[in-house]
């Protein structure tokens, strides 16, 4: 459904699904052991290999540009399965979208360009906080024609395993902050251990404090809560299929199991709540996927007002997917609620993907702004 | 203006005056010390919070995610010490004999800091109360008297509730499911006692419990007649442990597998059998649902108390971060919304702590709770000193007659709708303090944005900890039909249950 008729996006779908199914389902749960089990490298190349952290990149900055629909096509797929591997693609599409909302694509085709591997390729980023929101921001300085950054920035995806990192800094001159791109390689760079967090534990975030370390601004000075502002609008989409994805395959394991299950002498399919319960949750994935496939093609033909319908799709389906997931848990009974299935983790992964982009409750708020204004 | 007689119709009208005025018609008739003791017995929680639980927590849940197989022996041990284990066992039976409404309200205390530790604590309580609910006199003593003595020598004795088999969750928790379903636990009775055979799953605490209420069928094809309760000590031959579940929650809290393979239990530790209660008034079948809701109908009024922690922790949490953050430039505790988000949270604790001391009233006057409670009784307990009861009291508990005559006054005492209405009480108060322990959770979280992902900020254990509310003691799902059982059912001669 969220491919639609494209021929492109069929394919895409139809591979990333495989790929899904044959490289993360297997690993779920040891995957999800991280960091107290190793990080699942191998796949992460092999999707890196097949591209899917270049989706959203434009050709000439080094990626596919296949746009923001072949990207929610990815991610919705990934998802299904593990959407650890989604949280690092999806952070890394953030990280790009913000040099490219700057303005500031010769400093992301620096990175791109002669990238050889996951590692160089990969930009991190804190990509749960809106710079509207709360402040997460380290301190730049100016000395002798740049920029140094000293502070602490919490919650950066990927800044354990990626060699740059984007992230939000004060200026003196200007009320906003900015963004900046650094690498984590450099003197004055410290990175915490992964954060013992609720989901995407193979998505590790780490704080990292920072003391005069050399970076380069993207964009304007002060503009950095605009700029997220414009990749959030394209990335809320994106955001969205992931929810999908794991509401999708949260019925996808209900539903097998309610068919093999008996209880009072039926399948528990056959009673007539849990019947109930599976179709709540079967309304909930189509509608989000139907969501998922209209927005993100609303925003790759600049339609009027996208930005609006992604953001409040977002918010939508994200919440649907908390309550569904609950359920898909709920109607394994006791099993669900152990990591031999999947369910468990979709529930996490669920709430954790909601904080994606900022706060709940402020994230509703700047929708209506947008609305007044 | 209305005569008696009408009153009496309009009051037997649905919703039945009984039914919606438990605490109403409960208050004058509590022992007013249970007051002072209830208060005694909170400040002792968060004492114990303060010293044991909030600084332990998020250590022993780390633990647990590192090394799955670890045993929180430590944490036990300190329960054990501070008298957490015997608190709630009547003085008669060794115990301190703390009222019993005073648990859910103890419960409620630990869980809105610790669900696992709660239920370190509260799982214990599950399978004392099954045991009392057969109603075996001389075996309640003799374990309860096990468990106190644990206390004294510092070695924890603890007992679980074994009911759950791999393929029967739900229809273990209802008879009128039993006889549809798969029932492979069996008790095959064999000379001086009976022969245990099967495998119990997701068991609470079974780890660390000495003993184990199992719960086995001397016939799988009609277990609803066929229902023994059998006490089986760990160590026992033909008794193993299997694996220890992997969970999403409560990780302080081992779930085990439990394995018996031709464990012999002798007569003397069968707590309930089928020949034991011919001579009550209902059927054995009766009879069997009777207990079930008997032991449920407090311990789901328990799992309420867990829900009103769990919604009650969150609450907590978010409100200290609003009051510390800033968000948008201000603070966030002086955003309206997030004021009316923190009303909204502290409104889903309280109705939560209602449901629980509504259906904890109807306990203690309809059901487990009723004999306790009954002013004579309290004070009888309260002021003979437990040697009394140690020397004079407990070996006359070991005749046979005393049993006959306890389950008299516990089972036949209890009328059809007292039945009901404290089982029902106990399911809604379960379903609604779980589903807002969820509520919270999430709230909490969406307040908290990326900090609230932190494990260091607690909530996100508290998310994964709660869900487990809506699963155990019966899914929440069963728990509406027996809602709709025991309070809607019978005001529609037509309704049949579960049988679509
Ligand atoms: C961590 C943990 C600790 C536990 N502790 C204990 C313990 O100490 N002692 C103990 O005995 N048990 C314990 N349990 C077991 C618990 O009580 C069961 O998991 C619960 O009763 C559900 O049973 P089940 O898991 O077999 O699910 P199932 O019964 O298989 O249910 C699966 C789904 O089907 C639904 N369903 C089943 N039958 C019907 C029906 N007739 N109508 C409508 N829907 C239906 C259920 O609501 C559920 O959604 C524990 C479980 C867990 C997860």
């Amino acid at each position: 459904m969220i491919a639609g008729t494209d021929r492109e996006l069929k394919m895409l779908d139809k591979a990333s699904a495989e790929f899904a199914r044959k490289e993360l389902a297997p690993e779920r749960q040891e995957n999800d052991r991280y960091p107290d089990a190793p990080l699942f490298e191998k796949t992460i190349k092999k999707a890196y290999d097949l591209e899917y952290f270049h989706m959203i990149l434009p050709e000439a900055l080094n990626g596919v540009g296949q746009g923001v629909a072949a990207l929610c096509v990815i991610l919705y797929n990934i998802c299904r399965e593990d959407s650890s591997l989604g949280g690092l693609i999806f952070t890394n599409a953030a990280a790009q979208e913000l040099h490219i909302a700057a303005g500031a694509e010769e400093i992301l085709k620096a990175v791109t360009e002669p990238a050889d591997s996951i590692y160089n390729f990969l930009i991190a980023a804190p990509v749960f906080n809106n710079p509207r929101d709360m402040d997460n921001a380290a301190d730049a300085a100016m000395q002798d024609g740049r920029y140094l950054l000293s502070g602490r920035v919490e919650y950066t995806v990927a800044g354990n395993i990626a060699r740059h990192a984007v992230v939000p800094a004060k200026t003196e001159d200007a009320a906003g902050c900015s963004f900046f791109l650094l690498d984590l390689s450099s003197e004055g760079v410290t990175v915490s251990a992964p954060i013992p967090s609720l989901g995407l534990h193979a998505c590790p975030a780490v704080d990292i404090t920072l003391d005069r370390v050399p970076c380069s601004l993207l964009g304007q000075v002060g503009e950095g809560p605009q700029y997220f502002g414009k990749m959030a609008g394209r990335m809320s989409a994106a955001a969205a299929a992931m929810s999908a994805g794991i509401m999708k395959g949260s019925l996808t394991e209900a539903l097998e199991y309610s068919r093999g299950r008996f209880q009072g002498g039926k399948r528990i399919v056959d009673w007539s709540e849990i019947r109930m319960m599976l179709a709540e949750m079967a309304v909930k994935v189509k509608t989000a996927e139907c969501m998922v496939s209209r927005i993100s093609q609303g925003i790759d033909q600049q339609e009027t007002g996208w930005q609006e319908y992604a953001e409040a799709a977002a918010i939508d389906i994200q919440r649907s997917a908390c309550g569904l997931t609950t359920d898909g848990i709920q109607v394994l009974g006791g099993v669900g609620y152990m990591k031999d299935f999947g369910q468990e983790k979709r529930f996490r992964d669920a709430k954790h993907i909601q904080a994606l982009l900022g706060m709940v409750p402020t994230k509703k708020l700047r929708l209506i702004e947008g609305m007044f204004r | 203006m209305i005569s008696r007689k009408e009153v009496k119709a309009y009051s037997a009208m649905p919703p039945v005056f009984e039914d919606i005025t438990c605490g109403l018609a409960s208050a004058p008739k509590l022992p007013k010390p249970m007051v002072k003791e209830t208060r005694r017995v909170i400040a002792l929680a968060r004492k114990f919070n303060k010293e044991v639980v909030r600084p332990y927590a998020l250590e022993l849940d780390s633990k647990l995610q590192a090394s799955p197989d670890y045993i929180p022996w430590d944490f036990v041990e300190q329960a054990n010490e501070w008298g957490l284990y015997t608190g709630w066992i009547p003085k008669i039976f060794g115990g301190k004999g703390w009222n019993m409404p005073s648990l859910a309200y103890f419960i409620e205390e630990i869980a809105s800091e610790c669900l696992a530790m709660a239920n370190l604590v509260g799982v214990h309580y599950l399978g004392v109360s099954t045991l009392t609910s057969t109603g075996n006199v001389r075996l309640i003593n003799q374990i309860c008297r096990q468990v106190a003595a644990g206390e004294k020598t510092h070695t924890p004795c603890l007992v679980s509730l074994a009911t759950t088999e791999p393929g029967a969750g739900t229809d273990a928790e209802e008879i009128d499911l039993m006889d549809k379903g798969t029932m492979t636990c069996t008790a095959e009775r064999v000379p001086g006692g009976y022969k245990l055979n099967g495998t119990k799953v997701f068991i609470s605490n079974g780890h660390l419990s000495t003993w184990h209420m199992v719960i086995a069928y001397s016939d799988t094809s009609k277990p609803s007649e066929n229902t023994v309760v059998l006490a089986v000590k760990t160590g026992d031959k033909g008794f193993s442990f299997g694996r220890k579940e992997q969970k999403m929650g409560q990780k302080g809290c081992p779930a085990s597998e439990l394995i018996f393979k031709d464990c012999f239990v002798p007569d003397e530790y069968v707590c309930f059998s089928p020949e034991q209660i011919r001579s009550l008034k209902r059927t054995v079948r009766e009879t069997g649902m009777q207990m079930i809701d008997y032991v449920v109908s407090t311990t789901r009024a328990g799992v309420g108390a867990f829900g009103t922690g769990a919604a009650r922790g969150a609450y907590n949490e978010a409100k200290k971060f609003a009051a510390e953050t800033e968000v948008g430039g201000k603070r966030l505790i002086n955003h309206e919304w997030a004021q009316c988000m923190l009303a909204e949270m502290l409104k889903n604790v309280m109705t939560a702590r209602l449901t629980y001391v509504e259906a904890n009233s109807a306990n203690g006057l309809y059901g487990a709770f009723r004999d306790l409670q009954r002013k004579p009784m309290f004070y009888y307990y309260r002021l003979m000193p437990a040697k009394f009861f140690d020397k004079m009291v407990s070996p006359m508990l070991e005749k046979a007659f005393m049993t006959k005559t306890f389950r008299r006054v516990q089972l036949d005492g209890q009328t059809d709708e007292e039945i009901h209405r404290t089982s029902g009480w106990a399911s809604l108060s379960k379903v609604a303090a779980t589903d807002l322990g969820i509520r919270n959770c999430h709230m909490a979280l969406e307040l908290m944005g990326q900090h609230g992902l932190r494990r260091s900020y607690r909530v996100e254990k508290m998310l994964r900890d709660a869900k487990l509310l809506q699963i155990y003691e019966g899914t929440n799902q069963l728990n509406r039909l027996n809602i709709f059982k025991c309070m809607i059912a019978g005001d529609c001669p037509q309704a049949v249950i579960f049988d679509e």
